[in-house]
């Protein structure tokens, strides 16, 4: 790597960020290195794997991994990788196996890793092999999990999971707590859309609430265009409860951004984009005997946005839809759409979900490909070096800074700075 | 599903019909296209292969009234940075067969294979699949109830899909 410390330090500043953090292929291998296998990686759900032997596949950074029920029902993360000659044992997004065996030489794992048998063990007679030894079974990655969200690292060293999502958990709980049952569950399926854009591109336009007025300027006028030309007594509709917000002013979008160590940070709080939904009355009853009316409303009325774990989990807690980052090269990035069931809550909830995610994040929807066409035509335009500097000044010096957040504007930057402050962190720590 | 044995004319009746959509789709040119669709009528691709229903699983698309008729106006909205690429399409439709017919109303389903080439943004991707349409008969031509198109790649990682298959 030819970056050296001061160099990448240099790139990133109070106030701005060089263009190579985007366009750099060696940036984003060092990213890989230095970030993605130091930090937490959301993996998945626990109820993506609900009995013994179910698992999920997916890339970690660019190793693949598997995570999967073991028969004591503990979850594990596992390097997807036969201790022989390296080949992934599994290979489908999600299946259920009594145990894991290679499809070359038939090498056979438990659900935790161990090497099980190695076929015709006489080969190795009177040679250095140990099938004992660790280094030939699956390899076992720290993992931890938030209410079923299930986290990985490569690092023995990261703070525990808890630790390092500090006050940012507040939202994932909360998410959790709009459960009548106090439980959530992926359902639905996954939709896998592909971004020609560096991953940061996506993550730093979470937060960015000075774009929505005018990349999704159309869809909202459209809607609106549209409801004109129904009967004024018609029936409420829920596109338009989920299309109109993006068209909010400046304004509205005011509320907060609250920044967290790490790289965390969530919009809103007392307002959002999602605050004026209309509250089903099947789903009111169900959470008012769950937990009373006063705790009800408390839940209820945390209205956050969009919340980062940053760098590869993104959740709105009030429509129980989350977003994964899977980084695959510097100009291009994978993004997952998952939807949650909250468990004791009416089938409408999950179906309000599955419309939000359908409308707002599906590669056919009318609001993802705007966000998108502006990705790749900053991917495309920072080729140019007119400047090499990306600017983030908004709201700059007048962030408020508590002992465990720093809080400013809806329309700050606050929320990129935060990345930055964590990117540089990360990149510089022991190189 | 089993194939219904209908007239000749009855066959070449459905395939102008389908022909027709396919060709406002090509061009594409939604103003018309929304009119061949009933008032509660649904345009489905599903995200998986078999999905059951819209409504429990997430979809690529599902399309009411409501949504064909804000995506109608906005495929020719000059904000809308995702359309300030030319999109031009080419469909062919066969192996078009009568599952369903009721012999009172004429209403059918049909079932037939498609292969699309979509020109988007510098790029052109073939879709493939299958059509599944529900078709209201008033006598002289059809109304198309549901559209449900079942892409082989359903599940897989796929880019934006602009507009309609």
């Amino acid at each position: 790597m030819s970056y050296t410390q001061k160099e990448i330090i240099d790139l990133v500043r109070p106030t701005k960020v060089h263009r190579k953090v985007y366009t750099d292929p060696e940036v984003f291998d060092l990213e890989m290195e230095r970030l993605w296998a130091k930090t937490w990686i959301y993996i998945g759900h626990e109820s993506q794997v609900q009995d013994k032997g179910s698992y999920i596949t997916l890339n970690y950074g660019k190793v693949p991994v598997v995570m999967v029920r073991d028969t004591d029902m503990e979850v594990h993360v596992l390097h997807n990788r036969c201790g022989h000659k390296g080949v992934k044992l599994v290979d489908k997004a999600c299946g259920k196996i009594p145990a894991f065996r290679c499809c070359y030489h038939g090498w056979r794992y438990r659900l935790d890793g161990k090497l099980l048998g190695v076929p015709y063990m006489e080969s190795y007679e009177d040679t250095a092999f140990n099938k004992e030894d660790p280094q030939y079974s699956m390899q076992k990655l720290r993992s931890d999990s938030v209410r079923g969200f299930v986290f990985a690292t490569m690092n023995a060293d990261a703070p525990d999971l808890r630790t390092w999502m500090g006050g940012a958990a507040d939202v994932m709980e909360n998410l959790c707590d709009r459960a009548p049952d106090g439980e959530v569950e992926a359902a639905g399926g996954v939709l896998r859309y592909e971004h020609e854009c560096n991953w940061k591109m996506f993550i730093e336009n979470l937060n960015d609430m000075m774009h929505p007025m005018v990349v999704h300027r159309s869809v909202v006028e459209c809607a609106r265009d549209y409801i004109k030309t129904l009967p004024p007594d018609s029936p409420r509709l829920d596109e338009a409860e989920i299309l109109l917000p993006f068209g909010a002013s400046y304004e509205v979008m005011n509320d907060s951004i609250t920044g967290f160590k790490y790289g965390h940070h969530y919009d809103g709080g007392k307002t959002s984009i999602h605050a004026d939904y209309t509250l089903d009355p099947e789903y009111a009853a169900a959470m008012k005997s769950a937990y009373g009316e006063a705790r009800m409303n408390e839940i209820l009325s945390f209205n956050t946005h969009n919340t980062l774990y940053y760098p590869s989990l993104t959740i709105k807690s009030a429509i129980q839809n989350i977003r994964v980052v899977r980084p695959i090269a510097y100009n291009k990035t994978i993004i997952e759409t998952w939807s949650f069931r909250l468990k004791g809550a009416p089938d409408s909830m999950l179906k309000k979900t599955l419309l939000y995610s359908r409308l707002i994040n599906s590669n056919g929807s009318m609001v993802g490909p705007d966000d998108l066409t502006a990705y790749f035509r900053a991917q495309q335009g920072l080729e140019s070096e007119a400047s090499d500097w990306i600017e983030m000044h908004r709201h700059f010096g007048k962030d408020e800074v508590l002992t465990d957040r720093v809080i400013g504007k809806g329309t700050s930057d606050l929320d990129v700075r935060t990345q930055y402050t964590a990117w540089r962190e990360y990149m510089t720590v022991a190189a | 599903m089993g194939v219904v044995a209908i007239s000749a004319n009855k066959q070449e009746e459905i395939e102008r019909f389908l022909y027709l959509e396919a060709s406002y789709l090509d061009r594409p040119d939604l103003d018309n296209w929304i009119d061949l669709y009933t008032d509660e009528g649904t345009y489905w691709m599903p995200a998986i292969p078999d999905q059951k229903d819209p409504d429990n699983h997430i979809s690529l698309f599902y399309d009411d009234r409501v949504i064909m008729e804000v995506r109608r106006r906005n495929f020719v909205h000059s904000a809308a940075a995702s359309k300030d690429y030319d999109v031009r399409a080419s469909h062919i439709i066969s192996n078009i067969q009568v599952t369903d017919m009721d012999e009172e109303t004429g209403d059918c389903t049909v079932t037939s294979n498609f292969h699309c080439w979509l020109y988007y943004n510098d790029k052109q991707t073939p879709y493939a699949g299958r059509y599944t349409h529900e078709l209201i008969s008033d006598g002289l031509s059809y109304k198309i109830q549901s559209k449900r198109v079942d892409i082989i790649n359903c599940d897989a990682t796929l880019n934006t899909i602009i507009i309609y298959i």
